[in-house]
């Protein structure tokens, strides 16, 4: 039988991989964006399974919300990508490094 | 070992497989092309989890929509891939160090025996004509109805600023203008002109 | 089903906010670039409308609607109206910073707008659900309009670093919700409220949960060590923008902090007032430190916001009502402050010329007397300097820490302010004692100079009055 436990490991390992995906692609804005949609992912295995087992519809309904509110922010995120490209001609952060301090 | 026992490990080793590879693989195509079999085994275990309205979801908007967006994107940018490899090795160490504690941490907690057996036995099955999308839809559109809204202005905002930030109008490109055309009346156009006719010299 | 149709007055405000926003992003398709002043007006004209419709609202019990998803108080209405005032005033400000760079379009009052709504949710949120969502709208249309410049690289480069760090920081927040739903079975704050009353156990999950809840609130509080945006947002974002991100959203992340700390986690009090006093002490610390560093004004004011985030996590990790109070009207005041300081950067920026180096402030007063007497009553107020509000307000937030026996705590405060007072006072310094390095003429429309006058001047009347606006703060979280 599967359990609760179960699915929260494998969302928690699902989460270390996209906090592990932001660390060791800090120049590749490209996979930046598809960590985050991992982490989200994470999250919604979390809301799915607690969902399931305490038998109340609540976390499918937040799942739902988040996979809305997901899909904008990615819209949004790309779009501000593009007006980077088309400001600097590159998506590489090592090339973006003005600001300091 | 039950049958869904082995499905569900299965489809978790093939996720996480896929997950590993969208933050490992050199190309973004490939990323984006791994995140999709991702999509697509989560979509299997929320099956499982008997959510099918989300795993439909999931695949239609997420898959279907999203990542198409962001392939769109990769191929669009043309991206120069060599620079961005730089540093990859040298974070790699860095990225899995932290990436096992905090597996080691958070598996702790949620193995832990708050979540075991006795605390979350599994719930029933739900009965075979049981509708996840009509329960959902119900839920959606009484208690839920205030966040339902403002989902709806949150896309309303994406559109807008993805409009305002993106949309130029370059110089020099040409539109029809359909409207200008079918106003358009023979007199603009075709000119009667009375060439005199001359003579051979 | 038992449902009952909402009580739709209780959003009252936020729906006329939402109408004239749709009528607005409407409207405006429809007018040339020569009448975009309607859209400002339209704009303004609707911030002060639906301040005066949750004004009206005030008074009276607690009331709880849709199903438990939204919240009445008042906390929640006097953070609104300061909210669509500060608002109000950074638009008026920015109009014709905006006009001379060819920003002055619809969709930056639309965004505006919507992101005003976002935060009138989230002060007003009575589930995780709302919380996020309220969040989420606001962070959408912040980073979309960080990178309104769409010509300049530096303004987009900001926006991907915030909007990828702040992205991340809503993944934290929310693994930290599915911890919290997981463990007490709702995502309503009253139950969950409840549900950790009555029951000790799971307390590690609980504590796990509120580890990354209070990651994600820091995020976007911008305490340290998770302040990482801050600065580059606020040099690189058009000075409007930074005018707009530095003031309403910080009492939108602080009714964020207490609707999810002490409305839905109070029994855990004891946990999140550990981690507040490391985020405050490191945020006062090297806020005021590196600030000093600093030779971009809004670099510099970015540091000063980080110190003052520690100075507002201290009311709130006191745990009392008077501590909240406390931290309620310092985030008031410095708002207003910011409003101020803000200001006076626009002001001084004309056509072409970004007056955000701190050269650019070198003999304020023979260029103009009232300006610099203006930045003057802010810089200090800032550094908490008696009369002025700001000594007042760290006062208060001093006393509620002191009362509850941290005292170790308000000294390595007041020490840190001290050392921040260097920096503020390095400015009055510039404005009076250096010869100005240009002579061009400082010009500025008549409201725009009525306004800033005011909010200069409120920085010394609530100064002068305190009682009045704590008076508002104590009766609001009651």
């Amino acid at each position: 039988m599967i359990t609760l436990a179960d699915y929260l490991v494998l969302s928690a390992i699902l989460f270390c991989l996209s906090v592990a995906g932001i660390f060791i692609n800090r120049k590749n804005v490209l996979i930046l964006l598809m960590s985050i949609e991992l982490m989200l992912l994470a999250v919604n295995f979390n809301f799915i399974a607690f969902a399931r087992y305490l038998d109340d519809t609540a976390g499918e309904v937040f799942v739902f919300f988040v996979l809305t509110v997901a899909a904008a922010e990615a819209a949004i995120g790309l779009a501000i990508l593009v007006v980077l490209f088309r400001n600097r001609g590159t998506i590489n952060v090592t090339d973006l490094d003005t600001m300091k301090g | 070992m039950g049958f869904e026992k082995f499905l569900f490990y299965l489809f978790a080793a093939i996720l996480v497989f896929a997950a590993l590879r969208v933050i490992t693989v050199r190309n973004p195509v490939h990323a984006a092309l791994f995140l999709v079999l991702a999509f697509f085994n989560s979509a299997v275990l929320w099956l499982l989890l008997e959510a099918e309205f989300l795993a439909i979801v999931l695949v239609l908007v997420y898959v279907g929509a999203v990542m198409v967006l962001f392939l769109f994107v990769v191929m669009m940018l043309d991206v120069n891939v060599a620079p961005m490899r730089e540093g990859f090795i040298h974070y790699l160490p860095v990225g899995i160090v932290i990436g096992l504690i905090m597996v080691l941490e958070m598996g702790l907690v949620v193995g832990s025996d708050f979540f075991d057996a006795d605390h979350f036995a599994a719930v029933a099955a739900h009965p075979a004509d049981f509708s996840d999308t009509k329960e959902l839809g119900g839920l959606l559109y009484t208690q839920y109805v205030l966040p339902f809204e403002l989902a709806a202005v949150i896309l309303l905002v994406a559109i807008v600023a993805a409009i305002s930030l993106t949309l130029r109008r370059r110089p020099g490109t040409k539109h029809q203008a359909p409207a200008q055309q079918v106003l358009v009346r023979s007199q603009d156009r075709v000119r009667l002109v009375q060439v005199d006719s001359e003579e051979k010299q | 089903m038992d449902f009952q149709v909402p009580d739709f007055s209780l959003v009252l405000p936020e729906l006329f906010l939402l109408g004239m926003a749709c009528l607005l992003l409407l409207v405006d398709v429809f007018i040339d670039d020569a009448h975009r002043r309607v859209s400002f007006r339209i704009a303004q004209g609707t911030l002060l409308g639906t301040a005066l419709l949750t004004y009206m609202q005030m008074g009276g019990p607690e009331q709880i609607g849709f199903s438990g998803t939204f919240v009445r108080d008042d906390m929640g209405s006097v953070l609104k109206i300061a909210v669509l005032l500060a608002t109000a005033t950074g638009f008026l400000y920015a109009r014709d910073y905006l006009r001379d760079r060819n920003l002055f379009r619809g969709e930056y009052y639309v965004l505006g707008l919507f992101a005003v709504l976002g935060m009138m949710v989230m002060v007003s949120a009575g589930s995780l659900l709302t919380i996020y969502l309220g969040l989420e709208l606001l962070s959408l249309c912040l980073y979309a309009l960080v990178a309104f410049d769409r010509e300049s690289g530096t303004s987009a480069e900001s926006a991907m670093k915030y909007f990828v760090l702040g992205a991340l920081a809503s993944g934290m927040l929310l693994y930290g919700i599915s911890m919290i739903y997981g463990a007490t079975g709702s995502i309503d704050l009253e139950t969950i409220r409840a549900a950790i009353g009555e029951r000790d156990a799971g307390n590690l999950v609980l504590v796990f949960g509120l580890v990354f809840l209070v990651v994600g609130v820091a995020f976007k509080l911008g305490a340290v060590p998770f302040h990482m945006w801050i600065p580059d947002v606020y040099q690189g974002a058009p000075t409007s923008v930074t005018l707009f991100v530095g003031s309403a959203p910080k009492l939108a992340a602080f009714a964020l902090a207490m609707r999810l700390l002490v409305d839905g986690l109070e029994n855990l009090q004891a946990d999140w007032q550990q981690m507040l006093i490391v985020l405050s002490v490191l945020s006062m610390g090297l806020g005021n430190l590196l600030a000093i560093a600093q030779t971009n004004i809004k670099r510099m004011l970015a540091y000063s916001t980080i110190a003052n985030v520690g100075f507002l996590l201290l009311g709130l990790l006191a745990g009392t009502p008077e501590g909240y109070a406390a931290a309620m009207f310092y985030t008031i005041t410095y708002v207003i402050m910011v409003c101020g300081a803000f200001g006076v950067v626009i002001y001084l920026s004309q056509a072409g010329i970004e007056a955000d180096s701190l050269d650019d402030f070198k003999g304020l007063n023979k260029r103009n007397p009232w300006l610099a007497v203006l930045m003057l009553l802010v810089m200090f107020s800032t550094a908490g300097i008696p009369p002025l509000v700001g000594f007042y307000a760290k006062l208060a937030v001093l006393k509620a820490i002191i009362d509850v026996g941290l005292v170790w705590l308000a000294v390595a405060a007041v020490v840190f302010s001290i050392i921040g007072a260097f920096y503020y006072l390095r400015i009055v310094k510039l404005m009076y004692f250096d010869d100005p390095t240009s002579d061009a003429e400082i010009e500025g429309s008549l409201d725009t100079r009525v306004v800033l006058s005011a909010n200069g001047l409120a920085v010394a009347v609530l100064g002068i009055l305190p009682g009045w606006l704590l008076g508002i703060c104590a009766a609001a979280i009651g």
